[in-house]
């Protein structure tokens, strides 16, 4: 949101003046874009919830939700507010301020993240030039929450659940990074709108396929989704470190999950997919095609592959995305300065 | 040359594992647009097959139109659960005893088919009802009779 352009307007508007006026510009776009995230995660993640059970219904032969309003639909909101019904359960020997502080903190990221995601030219809150540091440094937050109710939850499977978090989110983290820096240095810049700008005539995937690979492996990692999806494991670990977790304060855990989905995969359409880029459609449009083509791509691969073994999972992440990813940061490195 | 060997070995293992992940992803994705395999259940319903015990029914035959049932009582003797209950009565000094009354209390028959084994007059089957959820204990308690008289 460029205030500049759109402060012209809004100061004629009959509601929103007055409302614009008293805030300044600055505040006016905090709370307003603070608004529209908030209503976006909430619809996202109810869309997104009802699209991955559909999608895992039909690749398993069977319809997915069906009976609330048509196909389904309302089924995911039909559940939230059941949840939101649901009393709040703490654990007798749970560390309450721990346990209590957990999933606002692990919304924190969510949100944050939000600010930075360039939906159109003007549809996005800040453009900072350190975006891309931005999102790395408030996801990696998300960890510290995961640890913070597996540890208060004092519950065995929650602490399993949380340790496993943070030995592969850290071990995923390194080719994630490593893998954006290949596109931050084909670029210079690490300001979402000049990334855009930069993969004008060609995305960046046609130079960096193995970054892009790479890069969607890390994110699905990062986002404790199958095939890595151990911190919560249903077969082994219950649910992981949100096992003592009930009503709302499960939701939010659950919130989180499809908006750190949705940030992911932004990212990787800004990074790799041209962002707003498109032809004909607006660019809105076309940020959200390839947003959910992305999201359904990592739908799609959580119901195919079966969970790996912890060991397997670190090897992947050391011995073969960590090295591929500094290999391929040289190459880029190098060939940038040959050419 | 050895080491170069164990690396060339592990390249072709990356390779071939991302193949049979690509393969995999093939595989379901085919499977999205074909055709739902479950019944929908409240709005489809099976048949079961011949096999399935359900509680025990009378059997209709053709002869008379209705039971064979002399209300012997073997079957409540010899139920391991003692859940049946029949009851008979004779019209006329020259008639067979004819049964009237039978119940069995479906809630507590672990469906062992001893009494279906031991009917003299073999009028005893298993039924294929499966929809058996019910609001209280009395309605598990199944009037055969009745369901004979209503399946006409």
């Amino acid at each position: 949101m460029n205030s500049n352009i759109q402060g012209i307007q809004m100061k004629d508007l009959p509601l929103i003046g007055p409302v614009y006026q008293f805030l300044g510009p600055d505040v006016f776009v905090a709370v307003v874009g603070l608004l529209l995230i908030l209503g976006f995660v909430q619809i996202n993640a109810l869309a997104l919830i009802w699209v991955e059970r559909k999608v895992a219904g039909h690749i398993q032969l069977r319809p997915g939700p069906m009976e609330v309003g048509p196909h389904g639909l309302l089924q995911t909101l039909a559940d939230g507010i059941k949840l939101m019904g649901k009393e709040l359960i703490t654990p007798q020997m749970a560390d309450k301020p721990l346990y209590w502080l957990a999933p606002i903190i692990i919304f924190i990221p969510a949100l944050v993240c939000f600010v930075i995601i360039p939906f159109s030219p003007l549809l996005q809150v800040r453009d900072l030039n350190v975006g891309i540091l931005l999102i790395f440094s408030v996801s990696s937050l998300s960890v510290l929450s995961i640890l913070m109710g597996g540890w208060a939850s004092n519950n065995k499977y929650s602490l399993i659940g949380a340790a496993r978090s943070v030995a592969q989110i850290i071990a995923y983290e390194i080719p994630l990074l490593l893998s954006t820096m290949s596109v931050i240095i084909m670029c210079n810049s690490f300001k979402m709108s000049e990334i855009i700008a930069a993969q004008k005539p060609v995305w960046f995937i046609v130079f960096q396929p193995i970054a892009a690979i790479i890069f969607l492996i890390g994110a699905t990692a990062e986002t404790n989704r199958a095939p890595f999806d151990l911190p919560e494991a249903e077969s082994e670990l219950v649910a992981g470190f949100h096992t003592e977790y009930t009503g709302m304060r499960f939701a939010l855990f659950f919130l989180a999950e499809y908006s750190n989905m949705f940030i992911t995969a932004a990212m990787a359409v800004t990074l790799f997919f041209g962002g707003w880029q498109g032809p004909l459609l607006p660019p809105l449009v076309w940020f959200m095609i390839k947003c959910y083509t992305l999201i359904f791509g990592v739908i799609w691969v959580r119901w195919t592959f079966p969970r790996l073994r912890f060991d397997q999972l670190m090897n992947f992440a050391w011995k073969i995305l960590i090295p591929a990813a500094l290999l391929n940061l040289l190459i880029t490195a190098v060939v940038l300065k040959a050419v | 040359m050895e080491s170069s060997q164990t690396f060339k070995k592990f390249i072709q293992e990356i390779l071939f594992g991302a193949k049979s992940l690509v393969i995999g992803l093939w595989i379901t994705i085919k499977r999205m647009p074909q055709r739902i395999v479950t019944v929908q259940y409240p709005r489809q319903k099976l048949t079961m097959f011949p096999n399935f015990r359900g509680h025990i029914e009378a059997i209709r035959f053709a002869d008379n139109g209705s039971h064979h049932c002399v209300a012997c009582g073997l079957c409540a003797r010899i139920c391991p659960s003692h859940v049946i209950k029949v009851q008979g009565e004779k019209r006329k000094a020259s008639d067979h005893k004819r049964g009237t009354l039978y119940y069995i209390d479906f809630t507590k028959c672990s469906l062992c088919g001893l009494c279906v084994d031991i009917c003299p007059e073999k009028t005893l089957t298993f039924s294929r009802e499966y929809e058996l959820a019910y609001r209280s204990r009395w309605e598990g308690v199944v009037d055969i009779m009745k369901r004979l008289e209503e399946s006409k």
